[in-house]
């Protein structure tokens, strides 16, 4: 590791069929479609959910639960100063239903018919901002809302606000959920979407040393690029070795690029439902889990976690390193 | 939870230690009063506002009458899908267009401030079945049709939205990862919002009115802005139109509407200090001021705070009197009219102020006409829903 790595040093989750980070590396574990759903009250009280849409309050249970991983939340209170402490957020859907159904409402039955304690969700940060205030969390606030790659995306802006010096920690979610809105605007039924949240805590290699924090990833190259391949070639060119294994975009069935020819291949959509937003940021979290119990070997070969197919605006990929793996 | 902001050892480069200059080498912009950055400018001096009778929505279910809103829907007047897109299009091709980049951008990285998305769309969609697609709620299938570009970014951070992207723009450029990057900021009116808005407020304003001691709550406005900024290093001598000195971004993590002084005043003095001035180097504030009761205390009491003795050293402004809040989009198009001011040497005016509130007695704001001055550093500020505070300092291009 240098100096300059980001690294994950907390994983949280609040999916079905799942009970914490070491169940996402356990395949044996249900299908979320026929898992019950995540029940927030359970996992972090009832206290402060009243009016919180279903989507942050999943954020919720991810974030306390990453933050818990990295050793940030103790006794109720965070370890370290709040404005070290950056949030990103990816979600495509997250505050749809609010803003549907409001406006739906407005028209049968006038603006007194709507009830006022919507309007923190009509803004899409809502999540975000609902995960800094319950948790203190002073430093930058941000929400990506960046179609099939969103998740991804908000691994990275996380990682390079880090490397700016605005944070020293960050903590990226992915969140998704479904209802009415959703299913008219995906175009699926809920049985096949993602209702649930992962959360990473990134950590510069600096600060996580001095807490002696134990790492569980190691980030490495970010690429958005015009289509899976181009992804690809960017961020594994030939003259490297090959990817230890592939997390590809929802729904990708194409030959792998020549780059990946026989690489390991897992489509978590198939697991988890389609999960949008909250994507990238599962696939980063399996993929780490995934590192973490290969061992601290020089030689394993990292991981390619790639978002957004060729039907997408663009296609991200971000490649993950085993703790102690040479860059 | 509520804790004051506490000092952290930040490690970042400042323009003293080798950060690279960045510069603004183009502009575009589209509001309610304008359709470029030229014709916003113009009619910002001339005290020309955009206000006007609500007519994207059926006026009879609100309470609240008015907007500033851009008057292009169909010949019929009913709303239609995709107006913040073709905003956001038409300001980046201004910006593209002035800073000399055509219409080519792929390769360079876009990144979009916005409160609401295309939010609005789906309002239309899902009420009204109007034709709207999940890949368009976000701006990057927009961005790569007209564009071709790739590196593009949809940022949903409310009202500081477009200025939280150009942080991290500047970061991209900062890191070397980039020379020229995109950075905007668009907002339309969503029926949610507006309703919302509608509903909170006690009595219905009938005009923005910023800093005002009478004025009743914030009301929407319409619009995009874009500006392209460089690694001043790789510019070639091309001309500029100002030069970035910081951009700070923070959250008060302290209620999901409600703004904290605290939040805000730490803010400006990181901006203060990453751009290495203090609060006497400040000629202009372009203030975020959206008339709502308790944004406009909590601002002007930051301010006031920072600057302290200095307080009525800096002109000040508040474009959203004659733009309204134009949400996602408003921190970069008052950055815009920054730029133009130190260009252009005149300010524009806040209008409808007629007495200030106690917390900016004692600032200089400029009132009901244009003034002309020669201000060399400004301040922008843009703060927003949750709690996301952003802001930046911009000075004059070296002579």
């Amino acid at each position: 590791m240098s100096t300059t790595d980001i690294l994950i040093t907390g994983i949280g989750t609040a999916l079905p069929g799942v009970e914490g980070p070491m169940d996402l590396v356990d395949t044996a574990t249900p299908r979320a479609g026929t898992a019950p759903p995540v029940d927030p009250a359970a996992l972090i009280g009832k206290r402060g959910l009243r009016y919180k849409d279903r989507a942050s309050q999943l954020a919720l249970c991810a974030a306390l639960a990453a933050l818990t991983d990295a050793g940030l939340w103790a006794k109720d209170q965070l370890t370290v100063a709040g404005p070290s402490v950056a949030v990103v957020v990816s979600s495509n859907l997250g505050n749809l239903d609010t803003v549907c159904e409001v406006a739906a409402d407005i028209t049968t039955e006038g603006v007194n018919g709507i009830s006022p304690m919507g309007l923190p969700n009509a803004s899409s940060n809502v999540i975000a901002s609902s995960v800094a205030i319950r948790f203190g969390l002073q430093g930058p606030n941000l929400m990506v809302c960046n179609g099939a790659t969103s998740g991804l995306d908000a691994v990275h802006w996380g990682a390079a606000m880090l490397r700016a010096g605005r944070a020293e920690r960050a903590l990226v979610i992915g969140v998704e959920t479904h209802n009415g809105p959703v299913e008219w605007l995906v175009g699926r039924p809920a049985a096949e979407l993602l209702d649930g949240a992962v959360a990473l805590l990134l950590e510069t290699a600096p600060a996580a040393a001095e807490r002696g924090s134990a790492p569980i990833a190691v980030l490495g190259s970010y690429a958005r690029e015009a289509s899976v391949e181009a992804c690809v070639r960017r961020l594994v060119p030939t003259h490297s070795g090959q990817p230890g294994s592939w997390f590809v975009p929802e729904g990708h069935r194409e030959a792998s690029p020549a780059p990946l020819a026989g690489v390991a291949r897992t489509d978590l959509t198939e697991r988890f439902g389609r999960a949008s937003g909250a994507l990238g940021v599962l696939q980063c979290a399996t993929a780490a889990r995934q590192l973490a119990a290969g061992g601290e070997a020089i030689e394993q070969p990292p991981v390619l976690v790639t978002s957004g197919n060729d039907h997408d605006d663009a296609s991200a990929g971000l490649l993950l390193r085993a703790v102690g793996a040479s860059a | 939870m509520t804790t004051e902001p506490q000092a952290f050892a930040q490690s970042r480069s400042t323009p003293s230690d080798g950060a690279p200059d960045l510069v603004f080498t183009g502009i575009g912009a589209v509001a309610s009063v304008g359709g470029s950055a030229d014709e916003i400018f113009q009619a910002l001096c001339a005290g020309r506002s955009g206000l006007a009778e609500l007519r994207s929505f059926d006026r009879g279910r609100y309470r609240v009458q008015h907007a500033y809103e851009i008057d292009d829907r169909p010949e019929s007047g009913a709303d239609a899908p995709g107006r913040a897109t073709r905003w956001l299009l038409d300001a980046i091709a201004e910006a593209a267009r002035d800073a000399g980049l055509g219409e080519d951008l792929a390769g360079i990285p876009i990144l979009i401030g916005t409160g609401l998305r295309e939010l609005r769309s789906a309002e239309l969609g899902w009420r009204d079945g109007a034709d709207f697609d999940l890949a368009r709620l976000h701006f990057g299938t927009a961005l790569r049709e007209r564009f071709g570009a790739v590196r593009t970014y949809t940022f949903s951070n409310a009202c500081s939205a477009s200025l939280y992207a150009l942080a991290l723009g500047s970061d991209l450029l900062a890191a070397g990862e980039a020379e020229t990057v995109i950075v905007a900021g668009v907002d339309t009116l969503t029926e949610s919002m507006y309703g919302l808005l509608d509903r909170v407020h006690m009595e219905a304003p009938d005009q923005l009115r910023p800093f005002d001691r009478e004025r009743k709550g914030v009301l929407m406005g319409e619009g995009a802005a874009a500006v392209v900024l460089r690694r001043a290093d790789s510019n070639g001598g091309a001309p500029v139109r100002g030069r970035l000195r910081s951009v700070a971004v923070n959250c008060d993590a302290y209620h999901v509407t409600a703004p904290d002084p605290n939040g805000i005043a730490e803010a400006v003095r990181t901006a203060h200090r990453e751009a290495g001035v203090k609060p006497e180097d400040i000629d202009l504030v372009m203030l975020h001021g959206t008339g709502t009761l308790l944004n406009d205390e909590a601002e002007a009491t930051a301010v006031g705070e920072v600057f302290g003795s200095h307080v009525s050293r800096p002109l000040m402004t508040a474009i959203k009197s004659m733009t309204g809040h134009t949400s996602g989009g408003s921190g970069l198009l008052s950055l815009i009219v920054a730029l133009q001011a130190i260009e252009g040497g005149r300010i524009p005016p806040v209008v409808g102020l007629r007495e200030p509130v106690a917390e900016a007695e004692s600032f200089r704001l400029v009132r009901d006409e244009q003034r002309i001055a020669e201000p060399l550093l400004a301040q922008v500020d843009a703060f927003g829903f949750g709690g996301v505070n952003a802001v930046a300092i911009v000075e004059r291009a070296a002579l």
